[in-house]
């Protein structure tokens, strides 16, 4: 399904892109994400496609927002059948409620679910409505850290079961790792739009890669010196020889993946050998990233967990593992 | 221990000097009523019907009336609400006496509107209608005061969602938005019954006759004595204190209202 929606206020925004599967909008708080979901359910004033000019109450779309707002003074069957009409209300609903695995839960209230059970009464109740589009704003915030990825990857499942397209916003990196399809937001513009697999794999700049999430993403800057190109990143007071890959200066984002960096022993000198001390420890399974200071910057460097590393330690970063994107004026 | 027994302790002792305060007047009555001579004057019943029809009437109206105001006080951010503001409390401040008056001189025989609805055959001195117009006027600030808190307090979101699953404005008010009100509106309701009621100055100067209880017991007061104040004053308590009391019970309990 095609979005194109364009708002004056309280912010200017322009968003058009495709809705297709499990979409996720992906953009930091402020960049007006959840006003865009308000504008498309009509409960903002907005132009634009689909259902531009109608009433909230004529448009065909299932939004969740943020905290899923169920009626308190309804119990989980109530709020289900509260966008049924007809003698059936309540078969249709428990039969929503069924499809959701909530049930059981059917003569409960709202303050006595979980997160993620309030999420799914609400996505019953949005889809008793028959909508052709679902809108899910920050559907990740109030799920609990354990439960999380069980409750996504089941919210994902019935949104792919009942088959009507979904897009949901968010600033949550994780979610947008396992979407279908991933658009990102940055200065209020849709700055790129792919499968996650592309995206994670080719951020158009350095606004993107950190909206990803992806660790190692710094200004630097490319300039000769002596003749010799180099990317100098003033934060870690470092600066790598990039001879053969520059051929003009400019500000950059510069970004390496913690798995290309090397630890050495801190007795190596070379000019692209960088001495840091050890911030922090991050054990994550068989791998272990370190928190690493140089100067007032840090960089995240992974190793495997039963490597041993001292306190102080060298690092060597590879310029073929290192990307830059030029920073815009 | 002894550190939180004297927290809890001071909090508790003042609440109990404040209830005692609360409760001498009706010690005060309670020893004073002369149970042995206990009888009525001549006109109670009538002023206790009085009472209770014509304030029955004046909520219905405050109602029907302040309730749509409330909610739009509530819900819509208007230029110049402090003009709004300013007037609630302008009814709010005016002396009951005085705003007999101020009703008079707009409504009387020679007030601008008096004189023109008295052509079309409503009468606002001394009748009916006038008893009724005083009560709604002295008590229909409270309500919508409270009641726009009440509308206040009730989550927007809610009433927007209620519009995302295909309910009209209309719907969402009367299944959103009035139910999670409850308790605060059910608060309006009771106050402005009790201020209907127990109105004296107002109704006294628009309207002495047909003569409800307050004005009764000065009635009573004046021709007879102490002692035909007190029986009426009991029954007034005993008419007046249901609805308040059940509203504000059964609010608090889910869905019975």
């Amino acid at each position: 399904m095609r979005i194109d929606y364009r708002i004056e206020r309280p912010i200017d925004l322009h968003a058009a892109f495709d809705v297709a599967g499990f979409t996720v909008l992906l953009g930091a708080s402020g960049e007006g994400k959840s006003l865009l979901l308000r504008a498309i359910a009509g409960l903002t004033p907005a132009h634009g496609e689909p259902f531009g000019g109608t009433a909230p109450q004529h448009r065909a779309v299932g939004y969740l927002p943020q905290g899923y707002a169920l009626f308190p003074h309804l119990n989980a069957w109530q709020n289900v059948a509260f966008a049924l009409r007809g003698a059936q209300q309540r078969a249709q609903a428990m039969a929503l409620l069924e499809r959701v695995h909530m049930a059981e839960f059917a003569e409960r209230y709202p303050g006595t679910l979980s997160g993620g059970q309030q999420q799914r009464v609400a996505l019953a109740r949005a889809l008793a409505r028959r909508p052709q589009l679902l809108l899910l704003d920050e559907p990740t915030s109030a799920l609990d850290p354990v439960t999380r990825d069980d409750v996504v990857a089941e919210l994902i499942g019935e949104v792919h079961e009942f088959g009507i397209p979904a897009l949901a916003v968010s600033h949550d990196p994780q979610l947008a790792a396992v979407a279908d399809r991933l658009v990102l937001m940055h200065g209020r513009r849709i700055i790129q739009i792919g499968s996650p697999a592309d995206v994670y794999a080719r951020p158009v700049n350095g606004a993107a890669a950190r909206l990803l999430g992806l660790r190692n993403v710094h200004r630097g800057r490319i300039e000769a010196s002596a003749g010799r190109w180099r990317l100098l990143w003033p934060e870690g007071g470092v600066a790598v020889p990039i001879d053969g890959r520059a051929d003009r200066a400019m500000e950059v984002d510069w970004m390496i993946d913690p798995d290309a960096i090397r630890l050495l022993d801190t007795a190596v000198a070379s000019p692209d050998v960088v001495r840091a001390t050890v911030e922090v420890r991050h054990a994550m399974g068989r791998a272990t990233q370190w928190g690493l200071r140089c100067g007032q910057g840090r960089l995240w460097v992974s190793a495997p967990s039963e490597r041993a590393v001292p306190d102080t330690v060298a690092v060597h970063l590879p310029v073929e593992a290192i990307r830059w994107w030029q920073r815009e004026a | 221990m002894s550190v939180s027994k004297r927290q809890h302790g001071l909090p508790a002792l003042v609440s109990t000097l404040t209830l005692l305060l609360l409760a001498a007047p009706f010690v005060g009555l309670l020893l004073s009523t002369r149970w042995r001579a206990f009888g009525f004057a001549e006109g109670d019943g009538n002023a206790i019907a009085v009472s209770l029809g014509y304030s029955a009437l004046a909520l219905v109206l405050i109602i029907a009336l302040g309730t749509p105001l409330a909610w739009w006080l509530a819900r819509h951010r208007v230029r110049g609400v402090w003009l709004i503001d300013a007037l609630l409390l302008l009814a709010l401040l005016t002396p009951p006496l005085a705003l007999g008056l101020l009703l008079t001189s707009m409504y009387g025989p020679y007030g601008p509107a008096g004189s023109l609805l008295e052509r079309a055959g409503l009468v606002l001195t001394n009748s009916a209608a006038a008893f009724v117009m005083a009560q709604f006027y002295t008590a229909l600030p409270y309500y919508v005061i409270a009641a726009r808190a009440a509308f206040e307090a009730v989550p927007r979101e809610l009433e927007q969602i209620a519009l995302t699953l295909g309910h009209s404005p209309w719907r969402s008010f009367v299944h959103v938005s009035l139910p999670l009100a409850r308790v605060g509106l059910a608060a309006a309701i009771a106050l402005a019954w009790v201020r209907a009621l127990g109105e004296f100055g107002a109704v006294l100067i628009v309207a002495y006759y047909p003569q409800g209880i307050p004005v009764k017991l000065w009635v009573n007061l004046q021709n007879i004595g102490l002692g035909a104040v007190y029986p009426l004053l009991w029954v007034f308590f005993l008419v007046a204190m249901p609805l308040p009391l059940v509203l504000g019970l059964a609010a608090r309990r889910r869905r019975l209202i």
